[in-house]
């Protein structure tokens, strides 16, 4: 057996003297040491198996082969370790290539906005609720208070199909399908496309998507909706965005408001964007008119609520600095995955 | 409308800066777009909105500058000195249609003399962006800015039988107007007319013929309500605008039609001589009645969340001119003036008092405590679906609902039912409502390869619209499609991604399918259990051609409730195995008819306990291998929950299964 340790001596020191790398250097160390295979360990392996009389013999030479050799491996890895780094004729691995990169999907901006908003509303309590984009007259316009001979009504501004059905131009006839089905207390948001046949341009798209939202409940107050604008805002646009609720119109609420943030861009100082007033307008809101709350028969003496409405592809605009809302339906790839 | 800073002043003096002027107006709900200089003066762009056509006039926006500074209104003087003649005597005013024109007034100044008004009102005119005429014209513009009520000057002497017929129009009658343009009347245009002719469409323009002119020495000045919706259909119709159109169109105060027409009386005797004659015409003219309603301060201030003096309360209403009729404890009652037909309940003064104190002044409270909110499953599932497909490295598209009628050329997937027309559309070659979304990713896809980017992994969740009977509203089918540019298999295991991701259970089947959009070879339904889930199918050659595409896409639309009903939320755990797996290649030949699904079929069925996984490797044709034959790899895993297999025991299982496939298939292990 010693003799068998004297021939591996002999080998293991050749086989160190001919290697090249320190790649060769690991694979000798793998032959003679490793733990699984390696030929000094199946030798100690095979120790119990040998006559009793050279068993501790053994074991003792072995063990001092297997520190011997690891010595000299240690010393042939030093003697590689600073020509690796040597510059000389042969391949080297440039580590400053650019990383391999897998595909990244993106989602749509608009639907990464409205996630967000969703986000944003969920954490104040307010369900998600959806409604048909194709609807009745009646949910798009009577319900919501619109007189017959409103200028929103005639062909410029609605799409219509015939049979009273037209393509909604407001996402607050889900406010009326929901109130239709369900008793207050109510907290909704509800998401979706809307259509009007505008002439399309930078600003205006023939489709486009709003987030209505609507609270009902006894004793909703302004106060109350000032508060929910005003933690959307906050929570949207940062905790530094001032806020101005100016009197509007709109048929549905009474009394109405407009929603305007100082402008991001200019930080309030006038630019091109907030056409110089420092105030660019994000939302339109109100109470709803107790018209509505009678159509739907809640009892307005009883309840009182508010409802808004938020542009999106507006809220993305403002967000990027977008300046042409028709990317948001070309679907160039170079844009999409921007976001 | 356009607002000067200095002329306003004429109906209210306050201290408020031009700036600070258009602030406050704003904050009260009159939205001022611009304030720009002009020379000595400021113009303000002003925003009304459609419920306040009162303050499209000067008198209109200076209440509310008053109401704000609690300050005075100036209502100009109309008093003048007639002759003895009298109206009725010298000419007349038929009204036809009385529903279209609900009053009518006319008076008769003699003897003027035309010429250019006086610089000062040139000044005022000029500072709205107006240009001056003569001083009639100017000076029925003038009064038209000032109170909101539109006028128009006839040259009497014109009037064919010197009297006027308010109808409609004949069929085919025509008009040039003021502005040049000749328009073709249809009958259902109301005009004002002399015994004869049209001379001016009501509300919208007056004739050229009968304008003031320089000639002009007897005047009939109209002043009328006309029916907003006819001037806004003849407007439209003719394509014609004017400041009067868009004021009738909004509506004016009828009480205000024979003040106006007063006030320009005035001015024309005091500017451009002659004299009055006696008396007015005033036509069909009904006095409303009084509007009355009532106010409790209890519910102002628990609608608005805030805290508001009843005295405050009825200072602004008075001075937005409601007069109080009556009062309680709790609140009162006010008469609302003729002009605020828009105030008719106790909401709409509660609006009147928020926007006047301030929006600003309304608390920011956290009154509204928590509730739970519901879960919305269809949000929760297509949530994790967008996830699951971007993060698989497909980009999110958006396209439009509204399409061409190329939808249907290679055939339909979901309706065979023709698609829902829009009837005013913008474009008339873009009219029907999607039933489907692969034709609007086909052409996303085109959109991007003609600007050079190659390779287009999309995909678009949203509706499409399918036709119901009748006048029903449409299905809107939410549908998933999705665009590969990696082949169908790779599109296929997009698909089972995303099962496997939404815990559905039923396995995917795909029959042969034939539709026009897709080869013939790789195109197949796709199945759930007993459901249709959707569709899948490499482009055809000649859609490929039709589209000039480069590559060779694969296109697959789902029906998306389909996934929505299979998906289960509620997520399970499986053990990690403890035990090793013992895994055995197989490769065997088959006629070309046995498909890999019946293979692996022949492997389910047998129900081995042991048998973990299979896994497909590869298809082989070639040399060595028969003609009308093929060979398959695969690679079955076996593994044990309670203990290591042995070799021995996988051997016995290999040869069970190589045996059945032999007996049920005729597939044999390959030489």
């Amino acid at each position: 057996m010693q003799e068998k340790l004297n021939e591996i001596q002999t080998q293991a020191k050749d086989d160190l003297a001919q290697a090249e790398s320190l790649e060769e250097v690991e694979t000798i160390k793998t032959r003679y040491l490793g733990r699984k295979g390696g030929v000094i360990n199946e030798i100690i392996k095979s120790i119990p198996s040998l006559p009793p009389e050279q068993r501790s013999s053994t074991g003792k030479s072995a063990n001092i082969l297997k520190q011997e050799i690891g010595k000299w491996i240690e010393d042939a890895k030093g003697k590689f370790a600073g020509k690796e780094q040597a510059t000389d004729s042969k391949a080297m691995f440039d580590l400053s290539l650019p990383g391999e990169h897998k595909p990244y999907g993106h989602k749509h901006p608009l639907t990464q906005t409205i996630d967000e908003i969703k986000g944003i509303f969920k954490k104040l309590c307010f369900d998600i609720e959806y409604g048909p984009e194709v609807e009745h007259e009646y949910y798009n316009f009577d319900a919501l208070n619109i007189p017959a001979d409103h200028p929103s009504r005639e062909d410029f501004d609605t799409f219509y199909l015939g049979n009273k059905r037209l393509l909604r131009s407001q996402t607050s006839t889900v406010q009326i399908r929901v109130m239709e089905k369900t008793k207050p207390p109510i907290r909704m948001i509800a998401p979706g496309k809307v259509f009007r046949p505008d002439t399309v341009d930078a600003r205006h798209a023939s489709m486009f998507h709003q987030i209505e939202g609507l609270m009902v409940d006894e004793g909703v107050s302004f106060s109350d909706l000032k508060y929910v604008l005003t933690l959307f805002a906050q929570s949207y646009f940062g905790q530094d965005i001032k806020m101005r609720f100016r009197p509007s119109f709109f048929p549905f609420t009474e009394p109405s408001a407009e929603i305007d943030i100082s402008c991001s861009l200019c930080k309030g100082k006038g630019c091109s964007v907030c056409s110089q007033s420092g105030w660019v307008e994000v939302l339109g809101a109100g109470m709803v008119d107790p018209n509505v709350f009678d159509t739907v028969g809640y009892d307005s003496e009883k309840y009182t609520g508010f409802a808004f409405g938020i542009g999106v592809e507006r809220l993305t605009m403002l967000k990027y600095g977008i300046d042409n809302i028709r990317l948001f339906f070309e679907n160039d790839l170079r844009f999409l995955s921007q976001f | 409308m356009k607002i000067s800073y200095n002329w306003l002043k004429d109906y209210c003096k306050h201290d408020l800066s031009a700036e600070k002027l258009a602030e406050s107006l704003t904050n009260a709900g009159l939205v001022v777009d611009t304030v720009s200089p002009v020379e000595d003066d400021f113009c303000l762009e002003v925003e009304v909105t459609s419920n306040r056509p009162d303050c499209l006039g000067f008198i209109g926006v200076a209440r509310e500058v008053a109401t704000i500074v609690r300050g005075k209104l100036d209502i100009p003087d109309v008093g003048y000195d007639t002759t003895d003649e009298n109206i009725n005597d010298i000419t007349s005013v038929t009204i036809e249609d009385s529903d279209l024109c609900q009053r009518y007034t006319a008076r008769i100044i003699k003897d003027v003399k035309i010429g250019p008004s006086p610089e000062w009102l040139q000044k005022k005119i000029c500072s709205i962006g107006l240009r001056p005429v003569n001083n009639i014209v100017d000076i029925t513009n003038y009064v038209l800015m000032e109170s909101g009520q539109p006028l128009h000057a006839f040259d009497f002497d014109k009037l064919r039988e010197n009297r006027i017929v308010v109808r409609k129009a004949k069929k085919d009658e025509t008009m040039e107007a003021i502005d040049g343009s000749k328009c073709v009347l249809t009958d259902d245009m109301l005009v004002i007319a002399d015994a004869q002719r049209p001379v001016a469409i009501a509300g919208v323009m007056g004739g050229k013929e009968t304008e003031v002119s320089g000639a002009t020495r007897n005047i009939l000045l109209e002043s009328a309500f006309f029916d907003p919706r006819s001037v806004r259909r003849v407007s439209r119709k003719l394509s014609l605008m004017s400041d009067s159109s868009y004021r009738f169109e909004r509506r004016v105060d009828p009480e205000c039609v024979d003040w106006a027409s007063r006030r320009a009386t005035r001015l024309i005797l005091e500017m451009a001589g002659g004299q009055a004659v006696e008396g007015v015409i005033d036509q069909n003219y009904q006095e409303g009645n009084k509007v009355s309603v009532s106010l409790k301060m209890s519910r102002l201030n628990s609608l608005l969340g805030l805290q508001i003096e009843k005295d405050t309360a009825k200072d602004i209403l008075g001075h937005l001119q409601f007069k109080i009729n009556s009062e309680t404890e709790d609140g009162f009652s006010v008469d609302v003036p003729s002009f605020r037909g828009d105030v008719y309940r106790e909401v709409d003064l509660i609006e009147e008092v928020a926007r006047i104190h301030g929006y600003d002044k309304i608390p920011v409270k956290n009154s509204i405590g928590v509730k739970l909110s519901q879960d919305n499953r269809f949000d929760k599932i297509t949530e994790k679906t967008k996830n699951v497909i971007s993060g698989l490295g497909f980009n999110e598209v958006v396209t439009d609902s509204i399409v061409g009628d190329s939808q249907d050329i290679h055939g339909t997937i979901w309706s065979e039912t023709g698609s829902l027309k829009i009837l005013n559309p913008i474009r008339q070659d873009e009219n029907l409502l999607r039933k489907a979304l692969v034709h609007n990713l086909l052409r996303v896809k085109k959109h991007n390869q003609n600007y050079g980017v190659e390779k287009t992994d999309i995909y678009e969740l949203s509706k499409v619209y399918l036709p119901k009977k009748d006048d029903q509203l449409p299905e809107e089918k939410e549908c998933l499609c999705i665009l590969g540019e990696e082949g169908y298999l790779a599109l296929k295991g997009v698909i089972e991604t995303i099962l496997s991701h939404l815990n559905i259970a039923d396995s995917l089947e795909c029959v042969h399918f034939d539709f026009g959009l897709f080869s013939s070879e790789k195109s197949a339904e796709l199945r759930l259990g007993d459901s249709v889930l959707g569709f899948i199918g490499e482009l055809s050659r000649e859609v490929i051609s039709d589209y000039d595409f480069r590559s060779k896409p694969c296109i697959a639309e789902l029906d998306f409730n389909v996934l929505i009903d299979k998906t289960s939320l509620e997520g399970s755990y499986r053990k990690v195995p403890s035990f090793p797996i013992v895994s055995r290649d197989f490769a065997v030949v088959s006629d070309e008819k046995v498909a890999w699904a019946e293979i692996k079929g022949c492997i389910d069925s047998l129900n081995i306990d042991y048998v973990d996984d299979i896994e497909f490797f590869d298809v082989y044709r070639g040399k060595q291998i028969e003609k009308g034959r093929k060979s398959i790899a695969f690679r079955v895993i076996f593994r044990a929950d309670n203990k290591t297999l042995k070799s021995e025991e996988v051997d016995v299982l290999q040869e069970k299964i190589l045996t059945n496939l032999n007996n049920s298939l005729g597939v044999s292990l390959r030489a």
